[in-house]
């Protein structure tokens, strides 16, 4: 039905698929760290990028995560984008374990 | 004397071509003109105060912090795109947090054309609570 293929279509599903999977295998069941911080948001950055651009597809990726600890305090995230409805898309994910929050957020813009 | 004339005719026409407007013939345009590209430091200090005057004073409580979070990034946003950056697509991320000691790290990574996309950031602090907002700008080619 769609003139567009799948292939050049930003698939909210898959990417948050792609995402858990990042973070799993980075932070997985580790307890928040001071020093190891900054290299987990490194690490889930750049595999997710790693495993986007492998994909192939005529998009620029904007990635962003964010670690917190968790003691209770309060976050909120919000997004507001200025682009093409139709071709663009984004994907944001929660996930927590016991020591920290992980909110990663995935832009996918059609070159 | 003929060679010389010659010369300075053909000086001409190269003149004439470095005159004309961009955009007069039929061609894509692949980087933003000089006065409309995306300035990195003057979005910031539009955030800024934007956070100041949203944020300063503001005791963090969990159930304003959800609408107060959107409506800071629309306002972002659309006060960015009235300085007129013409073909650029905006993102606006906005992160709220309560200032309880926890430890927090943000990181991005873009996969991007360098040369024309680029993105500001801007932090807001007080003694309740955080804000951080990074406004990414993609150009549209």
């Amino acid at each position: 039905m769609d003139d567009v293929g799948e292939e050049s279509q930003f698939v909210v599903d898959e990417v948050s698929t792609i995402i858990k999977e990042a973070v799993e295998s980075t932070i997985g069941g580790n307890a928040y760290q001071h020093n190891k911080v900054n290299q987990w948001t490194s690490s889930v950055v750049e595999t997710l990028l790693g495993t986007l651009t492998k994909q192939q597809k005529p998009f620029k990726y904007i990635v962003t995560c964010t670690i917190m600890q968790k003691n209770g305090a309060g976050l909120h995230t919000a997004s507001s984008c200025y682009w093409d409805n139709t071709s663009d898309g984004s994907c944001t994910v929660r996930w927590e374990n016991k020591s920290m929050y992980c909110i990663v957020s995935v832009f996918g813009l059609a070159i | 004397m003929l060679g010389d004339s010659k010369l300075s005719n053909d000086k001409l026409e190269v003149d004439n071509i470095d005159n004309q407007q961009p955009g007069s013939q039929q061609s894509f345009q692949i980087r933003p003109h000089l006065v409309a590209k995306f300035r990195p430091q003057v979005v910031k200090e539009l955030v800024q105060n934007i956070l100041s005057e949203q944020l300063s004073g503001k005791v963090y409580a969990d159930e304003d912090m959800s609408a107060l979070t959107k409506d800071i990034a629309l306002t972002v946003r659309q006060r960015v795109a009235a300085m007129k950056f013409d073909r650029y697509k905006i993102l606006v991320q906005v992160v709220l947090g309560e200032q309880r000691g926890a430890g927090v790290k943000m990181g991005a990574r873009c996969m991007w054309d360098s040369d024309a996309d680029n993105y500001a950031s801007a932090e807001y602090e007080n003694d309740t609570l955080f804000c951080v907002v990074t406004v990414f700008a993609v150009f549209i080619y």
